[in-house]
């Protein structure tokens, strides 16, 4: 239920830079609440309902699992090697003869995590460090950014590399590589946002009315710099789950067995000219699972907008 | 050097305002000069009227406003309101001194938060200062939206379903909401269509004449200057060149920069011959200003001493203050 967990989660993080906190109980008889409003528009939003659909789909797959799946997903037949699919085996059987239609069900749970939950960590911890950064400026700026700089010099799957030695090997330490990995993205994104948004004059009429810095920011400038952090959540999500692929196939993220569409998608590289499918069809499911984010992000990018309400 | 004659305590006083931005160069970030945006600017304001200060773009005049609010950090110089050091205040005291200084400003467009309705942008103000919580909040509002000519529903809205004019009605329902006694007017309606700027100059004459409210109104616009001041102050190059009353200072402006700018005023009768002073050449960079009297390089009347001595801003017998070797030849 992990992405479940995420959209309400992002539906809470809206509401908190919401301006409507303030509204609290006396609004709620004039005007409905901030949450159902955004979630009204969302669903007016045709492309959005689509977008819930697949991740919908997805998530049900997952939790769904060992109800749907067809084969047990690590018995091997190793007389049933690389078949393509068929009525037996839906999407056909991988090099060990495995039920592939089944490995990616489970493969779901795996995948859906890291990829949310990097993201989790990569704006949790990135957003504030480039909020804080852009908003002082100064020697804090400088040192920050140069940090970043230095972050952003190793390539992604470097990173997360680096971090999975360090924490050893792991779904879990998987998942933190991908998020400690992707915080410079965010870091350097919303910088940039929260220069341009605070040299508005209502921040300057935030800081004459006496307001604090914490309450500028997160209510004042983050708000108004959601946009971007919304799009490159979407892409991180498949960055992640790619990266989390680049360590498996490394021997540095789920262990052999273990299904995982990124670890699927490496190891049927090999046999991409003799039996496709098992390349195709994990691709396919992290193509409309990044699709899937990607039109909820934009729905959600536009129902937080009150312009485009 | 003080340019208040009325035995009362005005109600704020800058002395020797400085505020120089750095110019950095290089890769060391290096500072290398100073843009001298306020160069030493002294004046008073007594409490309940309006001080205008005018002058081109870049003249310094905004920086001045907002230096004021502390808005932006001073570089030197003093700033008392109500006898208490502004720039040295900090905490309560500051708080204490945000509540009764505010600001409206020049873009009703960017001056409030897109993704806020106004009532909760209000709201939030007055919950922070304890001055109102929950529906009692929400009732201040309300009446202050009112009160600037905007109906209570309005606290429901988005600042982009308001036109230009109403927005700068919630700018100045907002800059209200803390009840100050004293309001930075930067540019309130440059940024309006004519048609709407007359409403919002009454809307502020009529708050001031209700709430005794003291203006700063920093504006380019000498027709409007002369509708609402009661004094005014003329800035060029982030000095103040010409401090006087509003009738002394339309019937007969001292400076030579201000009798240009006067003679730049359209009038609506075309049979009346004026006399236009045109002035020559450019503003001078504020990061390199000429030596000597700042106007020196475009004064029509520029004499030898104008181009080593700067001028002091001194009264004359009639109270009528400018800083040009002219008006007092004796430096």
């Amino acid at each position: 239920m992990q992405t479940e967990d995420y959209d309400m989660s992002s539906m809470a993080t809206t509401d908190r830079f919401d301006p409507s906190e303030a509204q609290g109980n006396m609004t709620k008889s004039k005007r409905t609440s901030e949450f159902a409003e955004v979630f009204r528009h969302l669903m007016r939003n045709r492309a959005a309902v689509v977008g819930l659909f697949i991740i919908g789909g997805f998530i049900a797959a997952s939790v769904l699992a060992p109800l749907l799946s067809t084969h047990d997903p690590l018995r091997t037949a190793l007389g049933n090697r690389l078949q393509g699919p068929s009525s037996e085996h839906i999407l056909g059987t991988d090099e060990l003869g495995r039920d592939l239609f089944s490995r990616m069900l489970y493969g779901g749970r795996i995948s859906l995590n890291i990829g949310l939950i990097s993201v989790l960590i990569g704006v949790s911890i990135g957003v504030p460090i480039g909020a804080i950064s852009g908003y002082f400026g100064g020697k804090l700026d400088i040192l920050t950014q140069r940090f970043i700089d230095i972050m952003i010099a190793f390539p992604g799957i470097l990173l997360a590399i680096v971090v999975v030695t360090v924490l050893g090997v792991g779904v879990q330490n998987v998942m933190i590589a991908t998020g400690v990995a992707s915080i410079p993205v965010y870091a350097r994104l919303v910088r940039g946002s929260v220069l341009a948004v605070k040299e508005q004059s209502y921040v300057a009429a935030a800081h004459a009315a006496g307001l604090g810095h914490t309450r500028i920011i997160f209510r004042q400038i983050l708000p108004n710099c959601l946009a971007p952090i919304i799009v490159q959540s979407t892409f991180q999500i498949a960055t992640s789950i790619l990266w989390a692929a680049g360590l498996g196939f490394l021997g540095l993220g789920a262990q052999a067995p273990t299904p995982e569409w990124g670890a699927i998608l490496s190891n049927g590289r090999a046999y991409i000219r003799t039996a496709h499918h098992l390349t195709t069809f994990p691709g396919l499911a992290i193509l409309f699972m990044v699709l899937g984010f990607n039109l909820v992000g934009d729905g959600l990018r536009d129902a937080l907008d009150p312009k485009t309400r | 050097m003080s340019t208040d004659l009325s035995p009362e305590r005005p109600v704020l006083e800058v002395r020797d305002l400085k505020k120089y931005f750095p110019i950095r160069t290089g890769v060391l970030s290096r500072v290398t000069g100073h843009v001298k945006a306020v160069d030493g600017v002294s004046f008073d304001i007594r409490s309940g009227e309006t001080f205008a200060l005018v002058g081109e773009s870049g003249c310094g005049k905004s920086t001045t406003g907002r230096t004021i609010l502390r808005l932006t950090g001073a570089t030197g110089g003093e700033i008392r309101y109500d006898g208490e050091d502004v720039l040295a205040a900090s905490g309560d005291r500051m708080r204490r001194l945000r509540k009764s200084m505010q600001i409206v400003f020049q873009d009703p467009y960017s001056a409030l938060n897109p993704r806020m309705t106004v009532g909760a942008a209000i709201r939030e103000i007055l919950q922070v200062h304890g001055i109102a919580h929950g529906a009692e909040a929400q009732q201040r509002v309300e009446e202050l939206l009112v009160r600037c000519g905007l109906e209570s529903y309005h606290s429901w809205r988005y600042p982009h379903e308001f036109s230009g004019g109403q927005r700068q009605r919630v700018v100045i329902a907002r800059a209200l909401a803390l009840d100050p006694q004293f309001i930075v007017a930067d540019e309130p309606i440059s940024a309006l269509d004519v048609s709407i700027q007359s409403q919002i100059i009454n809307l502020l004459e009529d708050l001031q004449d209700d709430l005794n409210l003291t203006y700063l109104f920093i504006s380019h616009d000498l027709s409007v200057v002369r509708h609402m001041a009661d004094r005014v102050g003329v800035m060029y190059l982030g000095k103040l060149v010409e401090v006087a009353d509003k009738e002394e200072f339309y019937r007969e402006p001292l400076h030579p920069y201000s009798q240009a700018l006067l003679s730049a005023i359209p009038v609506s009768d075309p049979s009346v011959k004026k006399q236009r002073i045109i002035l020559t050449g450019d503003v001078p960079s504020p990061a390199n200003p000429p030596a000597g009297c700042p106007f020196h390089t475009r004064c029509p009347y520029v004499m030898d001493v104008c181009r080593s001595v700067v001028p002091e801003l001194k009264p004359t017998p009639s109270g009528h203050y400018a800083a040009c070797h002219l008006v007092h030849p004796n430096g």
